[in-house]
């Protein structure tokens, strides 16, 4: 008996061979088994043979006609491999494809296919690029000539391989095989060898062709350009192309970023200043040399570069879309059903659109000149504001009757109370309205001592704003620790900086005074177990302290008021119902969610368009958050090719607080340049590296893109491994 | 070197030379001949009794012309395997344990067909150490593919260096050449040889074209033979040898047209007109069976003698004809190829008349002198013998 | 493009239309000396070159006669005799005024061990050669046999448990003989790699490049690491990257962070170094003093 086997560099078909010559010396045969020898690379095809004889075995050619073949991977399948293949013999195939797939195929010869690439592979033999297929497929072998597996195990034994033996027994169990249909089938057995070109004398020999080697057969994988999810793009709540806009401005400049910001985002100036920026917290920079300051980045972009007035897409009749509410949530509704060409028409109370960024954060952390910036850029798209009427459930059935649709976006209008002993003191105010004073100009002069209590931004705000009013001393009371904090980090920083105290783990127990504040009884709080947020449970003692001051402002937080709906509506997730049916109504922002940061509002706002849009029968992509756990991780950043520079800070304004002053503090970024810093995880640059480090040279530019060929690609995954930002991946082919 | 003059009649312009330096100054008249080419080069290594060979080349003023001084005698061949390659024409001289250590580029420079000129002072392979004179060195090369020479006095050491690149060099041909010498007995022996002017060099030995130099085009020169490629590879080396007796003819009658002597034939008969016995030699030893000759015919006896002066491409065909009719053969070897006998015998079997007695006789080994009355040894023991018998190893020194 | 460590690099102009190395090579897929070859490439640029390799793996490379890999001229020297070889190539070359550099691009074995009294010969002779020794610590076209560049603790087929002496030091070596220039290249620092090729390529006399040349066949690594594994040796300081000028002037390229995590990942990335004589403290040890004395050379200059 005589076996043929045809596997590439690496596979080890010779080693199958030996194995196979193992196991019929144990069943007591005589045996030869050998391979070709010649420059084998890991890759290029090379052949091995057995040969199985009852008498001692005198023939010492090549086996040219095999009783039985092995193909250890499927793409050499040719003429030229299964050439001399007896009638009825064995054609052992490792292959992926399933049987039923080949069939009609090889109707000569016993077919049997096993996935020895797949089976090897889950018992990590070899690497991943060349997986070692011999141990494996050899078991299927066994299966067909029917041999015992215990003495099959004994050769793996004798040959050191028994590691290797559960593969073997995986695919012993695995091989499928299909009779022989047609003995006539058979290709007629080799004959002479067709006449040869002449061989180029030595001294004749003056110039070489290329081999025209296709080594892009040798491989079961190979390398392609994809985009991965950046984490930046995955943690922005408002659902910007974060990447893309950071990216933008280092390449293309400050108005290509300002453009890609202008799809997603309303408020790039706001956020730039207000958001708290989780993309920074995602950002993999961050576990390098520091997060890049994309905030600024954002403010740079927006300060610095118009964003582009996009003319809203033809295309069906445009629907008429009230949003109640002009805060974020609802500018941002208005803003996405504008560039998708709808007429949005916003109601908010006020006299001028903004809601919270005019009402409740102060003009030295967000400029009022940069909402109204803004907000005109909003209305440039097409929208239309009407200010300065707070609706009633009646008007708002009337406006919802008037339009085809409606986005609720009132944000939260219901302070927490403090809940304690004394909380109706005059001088206790809850912080909200007194930010709202304070923003619309109606603020007074403070004096004495104010306490705060809170730790979230409300909190910050109305420290610092105190401060600018004349306070004398401003305490900040918070009942967890430091890191639980909501507040942005800055602003506390900030908070220090100009001169608020904070104190940790107090909670007010009771406010005393003749009907004025005289003081806040604070009680001391030790941290308990963690509850379900996580955070540890704050367990307040005994211990009460009375802190003398002048004022209370109330940040313990807000909640929504629905009041204001028509009897009969309610909110289920975000839509509203009436009497259970569907509206095509959506709610927004803080008043859906409580999310609470400016730019969850966007995102929320988008969210809202979109599903309204759908309800109304529009045809759309919703307008979805990516799942964070795809985005690209910093272990496949590889940060070796990246110099290391630490983040630019914002700068700010070097005098300390005048009381009454309240002029933006944070001046933002000198340039563009931090844009530099970023990974551009997910997204290829077009750097080269691939291009540097293909060992075949393979990679070539084509146009601004790259073109692989996969002729000659080997698949050895360097271009992969290599890429410094995971733009690229290795794929089955 | 001044020119000697001989106060004989026929007044000759001859300079008193050993044959080391008849084959530097033929070395460096052949590397001027190529000044109007890509030049002269050679990679050297001293080895006694080579080494005042290169010595005097090192001394030579060559335009064009670059002497390595290497390292060993496998980089000096290495080093003519680069000159040549680049279209110079390359020369290295060494001997026996240093061309054992020089084999492996040896052979390498007749796979890649480049016609080199290496002469050779044939010395006793070590150890125990012996500086002295035999073949066994070079004859140790015979299967590398190069065209080998044996001379046998100081005026053919140079003609042969001449002919030998004219040959080497030809077209159908483009094989490394091997110019023989006897240690001593030539290499350091002086004697009067006439050196050609360089204008007639130049006109003997145009400059070399090798077709396959190195150029800008993209070559790989000696990449993968599979087992096809080098059956057929071997097959034209051996062919191009083949065209080698044919081609020499051309230049032995070239060489008469330019410089007025013709170089002796692969095969050099002496008396062997009406011979019944022959004696065959290589080198300097073929000198002293004409002495014996002389010595036998004068007794009557119907003797003869051979020298095989050009071993490879063994020149079978002029060997069958020139023993024709001979009824006894003695083969010296001034070598042996252990276990077996003498090289030039077991080759040369082949080409001796049927029925004829063809017996061996290794004797010179490590420089023993072989003088005429061991050549009368030899044709009494020849002419004693019913049948040959095993190699006769001699002692003569 | 803005990335500062490649910037510029690959756009470097050219007219020769053939590759050095041509796709359809028979190198194993990941082989640190086809990376070499495409930095020796983009070095070259309009620069003529005669290669001469002696055999090892890049005499595997360009497939069989009369067809090749390679798109420039070509010789196969014997083993041993690369550098003498060329010898007789360059010098050919500057009596005709040819302007064609001359190389040799030798394995670790035809470098360190049979070729090095070639190589010594020609550094002395101070011929006007570059040469390049792609270094993968092995012999690996004869199936991964120890050569004396076989590092400490490294499992071959020859050192079964794993080597227990050192590499020699190639770079010193060369040094000792003062050619006008002699340097380290990792791969994974292409700009130093590139500068270096450059200059290497147009300085005269002898000039020596040593590479680190991934192998993943002889070291049991994963083709694609092998960028990685030589980041990995030069962080750890196992492999200096540095020049010497004249065999005086020793310039120091990259520093290294001679972490043991660097070691111990570079270690571990190779199943080469699973063999039971690998003795960290030793390796750690030896890192040490190389460095020690580098550092003095380097110190030396500048005093």
């Amino acid at each position: 008996m005589e076996i043929r086997l045809h596997g590439r560099g690496g596979q080890g078909g010779v080693t199958c061979a030996k194995i196979l010559a193992t196991t019929y010396a144990r069943l007591g045969k005589h045996v030869q088994t050998f391979g070709d020898y010649a420059g084998e690379r890991s890759g290029a095809p090379v052949r091995a043979y057995t040969r199985v004889e009852d008498r001692p075995i005198t023939n010492r050619n090549k086996v040219y006609r095999p009783d039985h073949l092995i193909v250890l991977d499927q793409n050499l399948l040719g003429a030229d491999t299964i050439e001399g293949l007896r009638t009825g013999g064995d054609l052992l195939l490792n292959t992926p494809r399933p049987m039923e797939e080949l069939n009609g195929q090889f109707p000569a010869y016993r077919l049997a296919a096993v996935d020895a690439t797949a089976i090897a592979r889950r018992h990590g033999i070899g690497t991943r690029s060349v997986v070692i297929v011999n141990t494996t497929i050899a078991g299927a072998f066994a299966r067909l000539r029917e041999i015992p597996l215990p003495v099959l195990e004994a050769a793996y034994r004798a040959l050191g391989l028994l590691s290797n033996f559960p593969a073997a027994r995986e695919a012993y169990e695995a091989v499928q095989v299909r009779q022989a249909t047609d003995a006539c089938a058979a290709p007629a057995a080799g004959t002479a060898p067709a006449a040869r070109p002449p061989v180029e004398p030595v001294e004749a020999h003056v110039e070489s062709p290329p081999t025209g080697l296709r080594t892009g057969t040798w491989s079961s994988q190979r390398p392609r350009y994809v985009e991965h999810l950046a984490p930046c793009n995955a943690w922005c709540p408002a659902g910007n192309d974060v990447v893309g806009f950071v990216q933008a401005v280092a390449v293309r400049g400050e108005e290509a970023a300002a453009a890609v910001l202008a799809k997603s985002s309303p408020l790039p100036g706001t956020c730039g200043r207000v958001c708290p920026a989780p993309c920074m917290e995602g950002c993999n920079r961050a576990e390098y040399d520091g997060a890049v300051n994309i905030r600024g980045i954002e403010r740079w972009i927006s300060d610095h570069a118009p964003a582009p007035s996009r003319a809203a897409p033809a295309g069906l009749r445009p629907l008429s879309i009230a949003v109640v509410g002009g805060g974020p949530a609802g500018l941002a509704a208005a803003h996405s059903l504008a560039l998708l060409g709808h007429r949005a028409r916003v109601f908010e109370g006020e006299r001028e659109l903004g809601g919270i960024l005019v009402t409740g954060i102060p003009a030295y952390r967000l400029p009022r000149d940069v909402v109204r910036r803004e907000v005109a850029r909003i209305l440039d798209l097409g929208v239309e504001a009407r200010c300065g009427e707070f609706l009633s459930a009646e008007r708002l059935r009337e406006i919802a009757r008037e339009h085809d649709g409606l986005v609720l976006a009132t944000g939260l209008q219901a302070p927490r109370p403090a809940g304690v002993r004394g909380d109706h003191l005059a001088g206790v105010e809850q912080g909200i309205a007194f930010l709202h004073r304070v923003n619309l100009g109606e603020g007074a002069r403070l004096e004495g001592r104010v306490v705060v209590l809170g730790g979230g931004n409300t909190a910050m705000d109305c420290a610092r704003s105190a401060l600018r009013l004349g306070a004398a001393r401003v305490t900040v009371a918070y009942r967890r620790t430091r890191q639980e904090m909501p507040a942005i980090r800055e602003e506390i920083e900030e908070a220090e900086r100009e001169g608020v105290e904070i104190l940790l783990q107090r909670q007010p127990v009771g406010f005393r005074g003749n009907g004025r504040l005289q003081s806040v009884d604070l009680a001391e709080v030790d941290m308990g177990e963690p509850d379900a947020s996580g955070r540890r449970r704050p367990v307040v003692t005994a211990r009460v302290a009375s802190l003398a001051c002048d004022r209370a402002l109330l940040a313990l937080g807000q909640s929504a008021d629905r009041g204001f709906l028509p009897p009969g509506w309610e909110l289920r997730g975000q839509q509203v119902f009436e009497d259970g049916r569907p509206l095509p109504a959506f709610a927004a922002g803080d008043f859906a969610t409580g999310d609470g940061t400016v730019a969850h509002a966007i995102g929320s706002g988008r969210r809202a368009a979109t599903l309204l849009l759908r309800a109304l029968g529009r045809e759309l992509e919703l307008f979805e958050r990516p799942e964070r756990s795809l985005a690209v991780p910093a272990t496949d950043i590889r940060f070796d090719h990246f110099e290391r520079r630490a983040a630019a800070p914002d700068r700010h304004v070097g005098e300390s607080v005048h009381a009454g002053s309240f002029g933006e503090v944070a001046l933002g970024l000198p340039d563009g340049l931090e844009s530099h810093r970023c990974f551009s995880c997910g997204h290829c640059t077009h750097c080269d590296t691939c291009l540097v480090y293909c060992p075949e040279g393979v990679v070539r530019r084509a146009g601004p893109d790259y073109d692989l060929d996969y002729a000659y690609c080997k698949g050895c995954g360097i271009c992969v491994h290599e890429c410094p930002r995971s733009g690229m991946e290795m794929s089955t082919p | 070197m001044p020119a000697e003059r001989d106060g004989d009649e026929h007044a000759v312009t001859a300079e008193l030379l050993s044959a080391n330096h008849a084959a530097a100054t033929a070395a460096a008249l052949a590397g001027r001949a190529n000044r109007a080419g890509r030049g002269f080069g050679g990679g050297v290594y001293p080895i006694t009794p080579q080494s005042e060979c290169i010595e005097l080349l090192c001394r030579q003023e060559i335009e064009k012309g670059r002497i390595v001084r290497v390292e060993s005698e496998h980089s000096a061949m290495a080093v003519c395997m680069g000159f040549s390659l680049a279209g110079a024409r390359a020369f290295t001289a060494s001997s026996s344990n240093g061309l054992a250590y020089m084999a492996e580029n040896v052979f390498a420079a007749a796979m890649y067909r480049l016609p080199i000129v290496m002469m050779a002072v044939n010395r006793t392979l070590g150890p125990p150490w012996n500086i002295w004179v035999d073949h066994g060195d070079t004859l140790m090369l015979r299967d590398s593919g190069w065209i080998q020479f044996y001379c046998e006095d100081n005026q053919e050491v140079l003609d042969t260096i001449l002919l030998a690149y004219r040959l080497a060099e030809d077209a159908r041909v483009l094989l490394p050449a091997l110019v023989c010498q006897d240690a001593f007995v030539l290499s350091h022996t002086m004697a009067q040889t006439e050196v050609p002017d360089q204008a007639a060099v130049d006109r003997f030995l145009p400059p070399l074209d090798l077709p396959h130099r190195l150029r800008d085009r993209a070559v790989t020169v000696g990449g993968l033979d599979l087992p096809h490629e080098t059956e057929v590879h071997r097959r034209q080396l051996e062919d191009a040898l083949r065209r080698v007796p044919s081609v020499h003819a051309e230049c032995q009658t070239a060489f008469e047209q330019v410089f007025g002597r013709r170089p002796a034939d692969a095969v050099v008969p002496y008396r062997m007109e009406d011979a019944r016995i022959a004696v065959v030699s290589m080198g300097t030893t073929a000198a002293t069976v004409r002495r014996a000759v002389d010595e036998a015919r004068a007794g009557g006896q119907p003797v003869g003698g051979l020298r095989v002066r050009m071993f490879r491409p063994f020149p079978e065909l002029q060997l069958a004809h020139a023993l024709a009719g001979i009824e006894r053969i003695a083969v010296l070897d001034r070598d042996i190829s252990l276990g077996h006998g003498g090289v030039l015998w077991s080759e040369l079997r082949g080409a001796a008349p049927r029925g004829a007695l063809v017996q061996n006789y290794v004797l010179g080994l490590g420089g023993g002198d072989i003088r005429p009355e061991h050549v009368s040894w030899v044709i009494d023991d020849l002419r004693a013998r019913c049948a040959a018998g095993a190699p006769e190893m001699m002692e003569v020194a | 493009m803005h990335e500062p460590l490649l910037a510029g690099f690959p756009t470097a102009g050219r007219r020769r239309t053939e590759p050095v190395l041509r796709p359809g090579n028979t190198n194993c897929g990941g082989c640190g000396m086809s990376i070499a070859f495409q930095m020796l490439d983009r070095a070259l640029e309009d620069r003529a070159i005669q290669m001469v390799i002696p055999a090892c793996c890049a005499i595997v490379t360009p497939g069989q006669y009369p067809r090749s890999a390679y798109g420039v001229p070509v010789v196969a020297s014997t083993f041993a005799s690369a550098a003498a070889l060329a010898t007789g190539l360059a010098q050919v070359a500057q009596v005709n005024g040819d302007p064609v550099r001359v190389l040799c691009w030798a394995g670790d074995g035809g470098t360190f061990d049979i070729g090095m009294a070639t190589l010594s010969a020609a550094a002395e002779r101070d011929e006007d050669i570059l040469y390049v020794c792609y270094d993968n610590e092995i012999y690996g076209n004869t199936g991964g046999q120890r050569s004396s560049a076989t590092p400490l603790g490294a499992v071959t087929t020859t050192t079964p448990r794993g080597k227990d002496v050192r590499k020699k030091d190639i770079v010193g070596i060369l040094a000792a003989h003062r050619v006008p220039y002699a340097a380290t290249v990792s791969l994974a620092h292409p700009e130093d790699a590139l500068r270096k090729m450059r200059h290497a390529l147009d300085a005269h006399g002898f000039r020596f490049l040593h590479v680190l040349s991934p192998c993943p066949t002889g070291w049991k690594s994963e083709p694609a690491e092998g960028i990685e594994l030589v980041r990995l040796a030069v962080r750890s300081g196992l492999f200096p990257v540095y020049e010497v000028f004249e065999g005086t002037r020793t310039v120091i390229n990259v520093e290294p962070e001679l972490s043991a995590e660097a070691l111990e990942r570079y270690l571990g990335m190779q199943n080469r170094f699973r063999g039971d004589r690998l003795d960290l403290a030793r390796v750690s040890e030896s890192i040490r003093a190389d460095w020690k004395r580098l550092r003095r050379l380097a110190k030396e200059v500048e005093a």
